[in-house]
């Protein structure tokens, strides 16, 4: 309802303003034409976010005053806040990144973003800035109908400066020719009344624009002008930096519970900042023009005066809130509660916001396929009659197999059901949906992160075949046929267990990935002793015929699981980028390269023999 | 950084096929390296090894990281070749 009476308002407001004043116009335009170069740089840094964002941020948010570096530091790049706070969003959802480092990435990026008014009042207003954007909208453009995707990652970065500096051109020029006709500030209101008046409207505007770099620019321009005070300029710098919460607010309507969360840290600290900024907005001026006095601004120039103030409330707030960052993000776990944790088939970081960028598309694909294994390694342990905390545990897997004398009630139709089905579906959705904008290398990973799902459904239907006579011969009377069940038992725990130990060994490289292959070569191994072993059974009369037959068909199922699982190790907990991740593949051995691998050993091992 | 690293991540930036290619052929190298040294350590650890399953499986293992470091450096040379 308030959108329809809004947007109307706001468009009739506007063609109302453009009829009085021509002035009005040129000002509007720039502020237009300043967010459309918003706009375009925020497309050009997408471009270069991909694997090196993903790098960056998993090296530098394992400590909070890293994560606040980083957010300080790509705001100040990216001169966009609200990039950086979407960005932020995708990869919490994504869970690439824990809540406290987005926290600190948020704060970081309120400290990033007051750079924005020290080039604006500091190069902008002194600079003849429009001779500058007509040659970076002609390179820009150029580049941007150039195939390379990074060249037309340049070629947006290029039109977007240059469009950011043609608004402030047009911004700056509106209001010099708007002194001339009408004198806003006798609009001006003095004393508290007039901070919160234009502290709402400092909101207001950035909420409409999203945007609280362009509010800024319109209030510096605005105040180089002097069509509006001082103190007024610094209501509205407030109501900006509460107002610029919007885009967090609006980015997490679509994110899962942790990107809700980080929406309202975001606003509990520019509410908290500007509540603070308010009440002591006397000692804050005073502390602004002391300051200003001490690196040389003179008294008179206002628009670094109101960047210094931006510097130092924006610092104030940091400081206060930095101390606290622990018990906020306690309040916010217990206040926003993750609904779907205990539905272990709703899926956990599918959701829009993680489709912010490729990269976190992929990384929420491969921790929801991680989380498919976690419902999916329960249910084959049930299979094999036993406990998954024995599997993963430290005792040795004969004495686990020897303890588990007991059938473990496992229904693996119902629970694949309940817990796998529709979390597969999901994922395979959600995979198909967001595949357009990744890169050709980006795809193959996805069809992989796809075909490990596969191969974990495929792995617990195996485990089903697996289960009818396992159950039945594990603990059967003759001891021949339950060795046999009890060895298939023990292989395949120890690949589960071998598969969780390398899951979470820090820093596994390549080398332990391409160590997975042994487990498949254990396997086959296993099987050709069993050939050879059923052989001499069958001869002596051990086991009858339908034993034997059971036995061959469940060694293939068995095979079959492992094979699958090892495959789906290799792209699952690789923590590699994605070339090395293409050569790990590459370089493991297929079955073929196993099967003559362990002929070439057989040979070598009868020359040992014989030579002895 | 110096300045070969430098000029290394400024020819990635500007990825063409040929640098995908270079960069490729820099990783394969990587790995091998890795393969290598893993399969020292492995040999190392078969040496002191005195119980039979571990020491078949150490033995696995030597075999493997062989095979796969003998298939990295076909791939690489299948790489040099096509240059």
């Amino acid at each position: 309802m308030m959108r329809k009476i809004i947007l109307p308002t706001i468009l009739a407001v506007l063609g109302y303003g453009f009829w009085l004043s021509p002035d009005f116009k040129v000002i509007t335009a720039g502020v237009a034409i300043f967010l459309f170069g918003m706009l375009a740089l925020e497309e050009g840094f997408k471009a270069f976010t991909g694997g090196l964002l993903e790098k960056l941020l998993k090296r530098t948010t394992n400590k909070l005053w890293k994560s606040l570096s980083f957010g300080v530091v790509s705001t100040t790049l990216m001169q966009s806040s609200s990039l950086v706070s979407v960005i932020t969003i995708s990869f919490l959802s994504a869970g690439l990144i824990s809540l406290t480092a987005g926290v600190g990435i948020i704060f970081g990026a309120n400290l990033g973003t007051t750079t924005g008014a020290w080039l604006v009042a500091g190069l902008g207003l002194k600079v003849k800035i429009s001779a500058y954007a007509m040659p970076m909208l002609v390179f820009g453009i150029l580049l941007i109908f150039q195939k390379s995707k990074e060249l037309k990652g340049i070629g947006y970065v290029l039109a977007g400066l240059g469009f950011l500096f043609l608004g402030i051109h047009y911004m700056k020029e509106g209001f010099e020719a708007f002194k001339d006709t009408i004198d806003l500030t006798a609009y001006a209101v003095e004393g508290y009344a007039g901070v919160f008046l234009f502290t709402l409207i400092g909101l207001f505007a950035t909420v409409v624009m999203q945007s609280s770099h362009a509010t800024l620019v319109l209030i510096i321009t605005a105040l180089s002008a002097q069509q509006i005070t001082y103190e007024n300029a610094l209501a509205l710098a407030i109501g900006a930096n509460v107002g610029t919460t919007i885009t967090a607010i609006i980015g997490s309507l679509s994110a899962n519970f942790e990107g809700r969360r980080l929406a309202i840290a975001h606003l509990i600290f520019n509410a908290t900042t500007g509540f603070v900024a308010i009440l002591f907005i006397y000692q804050l001026t005073a502390a602004v023009d002391s300051v200003s006095a001490m690196i040389g601004i003179a008294n008179d120039n206002y628009t670094l005066k109101l960047a210094v103030f931006h510097t130092i409330f924006n610092s104030i707030g940091v400081a206060l809130m930095l101390p606290v960052i622990p018990a906020m993000v306690r309040f916010l776990q217990r206040v926003i509660r993750d609904d779907k944790a205990s539905e272990t088939s709703m899926p956990r970081y599918l959701n829009q916001a993680a489709t912010g960028l490729p990269e976190t598309t992929l990384a929420a694909v491969r921790q929801e396929t991680l989380h498919l294994y976690d419902n999916a390694v329960g249910i084959i342990a049930g299979g094999l009659s036993l406990k998954l905390d024995d599997i993963h545990g430290s005792q040795p897997l004969e004495e686990v197999i020897f303890n588990s004398r007991n059938v473990i009630p496992t229904n693996i139709d119902q629970q694949y059901q309940d817990s796998v089905k529709s979390l597969y579906a999901a994922i395979v959705d959600f995979s198909s949906d967001y595949q357009g904008a990744m890169s050709s290398s980006q795809v193959e990973e996805l069809f992989r992160l796809r075909a490990a799902g596969r191969d974990i459904v495929e792995a617990i239907k195996d485990t089903k075949h697996l289960q009818k006579n396992l159950s039945r011969y594990f603990l059967a009377e003759n001891p021949y046929i339950q060795h046999e069940y009890n060895t298939i038992r023990m292989r395949l725990a120890s690949v589960l267990r071998e598969l969780h130990k390398v899951r979470n060994k820090k820093g596994n490289d390549s080398t332990i990935i391409l160590s997975l292959d042994r487990l498949r070569l254990d396997m086959e191994e296993y099987d050709q002793n069993l050939n050879q072993s059923l052989s001499s059974l069958i001869r002596q009369k051990l086991i009858n015929g339908p034993m034997s037959v059971s036995l061959m068909n469940d060694s293939g199922y068995a095979s079959d699981v492992t094979r699958k699982l090892v495959m789906m190790g290799g792209t699952l907990f690789s923590h590699s980028d994605l070339t090395v991740k293409n050569i790990e593949q590459s370089l493991s051995l297929d079955d073929e390269e196993l099967s003559e691998m362990m002929r070439e050993q057989q040979k070598n091992a009868q020359r040992n023999r014989s030579d002895a | 950084m110096n300045i070969k690293k430098l000029i290394r991540k400024a020819e990635v930036m500007l990825q063409s096929e040929e640098e995908a290619r270079k960069d490729k052929k820099i990783q394969i190298k990587k790995i091998i390296r890795k393969l290598r040294k893993h399969e020292k350590k492995l040999k190392h650890e078969y040496t002191e090894c005195n119980d039979f399953e571990e020491s078949r499986q150490i033995k696995q293992e030597i075999a493997l990281a062989y095979n796969q470091r003998k298939k990295g450096i076909k791939m690489l040379k299948s790489l040099k070749k096509k240059k």
